[in-house]
């Protein structure tokens, strides 16, 4: 593929390696005339590599090459001002979808100031951005779908509040009713979880906003007078995976559902506290209240299924139940601690 | 204590939580009027002028949605008020008409209850 300009002649290494290169790459004049095209040139845009060497670059296949900001790229790159750096350019080939190309250009540092020869590596992109282009597609797909299987999800559960608000307020008998309000205030707790996963993206909850939600939420649905009873949440920066934060979040459903119920009777006023703080691996979450304290002896209730599901949750998250007399009122501390675990776990191998 | 009771327009294409949406109103004390989707809603209101109030979903079957319904009546029945419901966790306060409120789905009823009453004693 060598080729002559009128007087000089280029050197046959120059053109070689010209030839031989991988990368779609011309070498020019800095008028632009094509001395010598690389075979990939030739091969990727269908051009036949007799016709080239002397052409000026607008002339070479079927005029294609004659784009205005490629030549104006080119000169300032002769002028030795701007060198072409990743430039993207739209290539329009003739019965042909239009081709993503990247350029690069420099002028030849040879010591020859007389004859500027210019270097354009072309690198054609379509299929790296048709496939990013897809990828992206795919992405907003998946949020798409995503976003309709929560949509779905709250859908669902509405329709079981719905329902069992519906049968609290049809059934005759009170402790029926509890137990249905109780079985709403469940549901109600699950979806607030659910509606703080939707909001994050990596599947991990910030525990303080979705308690505090918590907390108001089981406050509107079960207090009826705000002035006498309120709950507050002391919640500190903890994250956690979306399993733990759905356990944490009914354990303080089920602990806020059982002070109301048993420890302000006849109209006593009150403060239900819900705390969560965590260090390292330790953590602790407590619900306090300031009400009658925890019956004793026959008085004493029988644990009901709150109880056994704080036992249950508080077992799958490797806590220990510490109840505490605060005279007045009772706390529920759940906590967890590397060395209550291991003794546990010693103690269950032994 | 107002003589007559305030008229809502609940707008759901699920039966189910449109009976339970209709329970709820009528137990706090609401006349209630029921339409399953945001056409048939757009007819009851054009025959029915003493509706105060439409607690609508957004997605439903029909030529527009919840959604566009709300803005329809803003714009139609200025007094009307709204309060829009959705599976959807963000339907953000800018996409809803002024003064319209939005709760997402499940939502807690008393709450529900609570926002009408705001919202109708402000009128009246």
């Amino acid at each position: 593929m060598a080729s002559v300009t009128s007087q000089h002649v280029e050197a046959a290494s120059t053109l070689a390696v010209i030839a031989s290169s991988n990368e779609p790459l011309l070498f020019l004049t800095a008028d632009l005339n094509v001395i010598a095209a690389s075979a990939s040139f030739c091969r990727t845009f269908q051009i036949d590599a007799a016709g080239i060497p002397g052409r000026q670059l607008s002339e070479i296949g079927g005029g294609e090459w004659a784009i205005p900001q490629l030549n104006s790229l080119l000169a300032a790159t002769a002028r030795g001002t701007t060198p072409i750096e990743g430039y993207e350019l739209e290539l329009t080939l003739i019965g042909q979808k239009p081709r993503s190309l990247v350029l690069n250009a420099r002028k030849l540092d040879d010591g020859d100031n007389d004859r500027v020869r210019l270097l354009l590596a072309i690198s054609d992109v379509t299929a790296a951005r048709a496939a990013s282009r897809e990828k992206d597609d795919l992405i907003r797909e998946k949020a798409i779908l995503l976003q309709e299987i929560q949509h779905r999800v709250a859908n669902s559960l509405q329709i079981i509040a719905s329902v069992l608000m519906q049968s609290a307020r049809k059934v005759q008998s009170e402790e029926a009713r509890g137990h249905l309000q109780n079985a709403h205030h469940r549901v109600m707790s699950i979806a607030e979880v659910q509606r703080h996963l939707a909001a994050s993206s990596l599947g991990d909850v910030s525990l303080r906003p979705y308690f505090v939600q918590l907390c108001e939420s089981l406050g509107a649905s079960m207090i009826q007078h705000p002035n006498r009873l309120s709950i507050v949440a002391t919640i500190d920066d903890s994250v956690v995976n979306a399993n733990t934060s759905v356990s944490f979040g009914l354990i303080i459903t089920e602990l806020v559902i059982n002070a109301l119920k048993h420890a302000f009777p006849c109209n006593r006023h009150g403060k239900i506290s819900v705390d969560f703080r965590s260090h390292g691996a330790k953590w602790a979450l407590s619900v306090a209240d300031d009400g009658i304290g925890m019956a004793t002896g026959s008085d004493k209730a029988k644990p009901g299924l709150g109880t056994g599901i704080v036992e249950a949750l508080a077992k799958q998250l490797g806590g220990k139940i510490i109840v505490q007399d605060l005279k007045p009122g009772t706390s529920v501390r759940v906590v967890y601690d590397e060395m209550v675990t291991r003794t546990a776990e010693a103690r269950s191998i032994a | 204590m107002p003589t007559h009771k305030n008229v809502v327009l609940v707008v759901e294409d699920h039966p189910i939580i449109r009976s339970a949406a209709l329970d709820f109103l009528e137990s706090a004390g609401f006349e209630v009027i029921e339409a399953s989707c945001a056409d048939e809603a757009i007819r009851v209101l054009e025959s029915r002028p003493e509706i105060h109030l439409v607690f609508t979903d957004v997605e439903m079957p029909g030529s527009i949605d919840g959604l566009k319904l709300s803005h329809y009546i803003k714009d139609r029945w200025p007094p009307i008020k709204l309060i829009v419901v959705s599976g959807r966790t963000f339907v953000e306060q800018g996409h809803l008409p002024l003064g319209a409120r939005f709760f997402p789905k499940p939502y807690n009823e008393n709450a529900i209850i609570e926002a009408m009453r705001r919202m109708l004693s402000e009128t009246d």
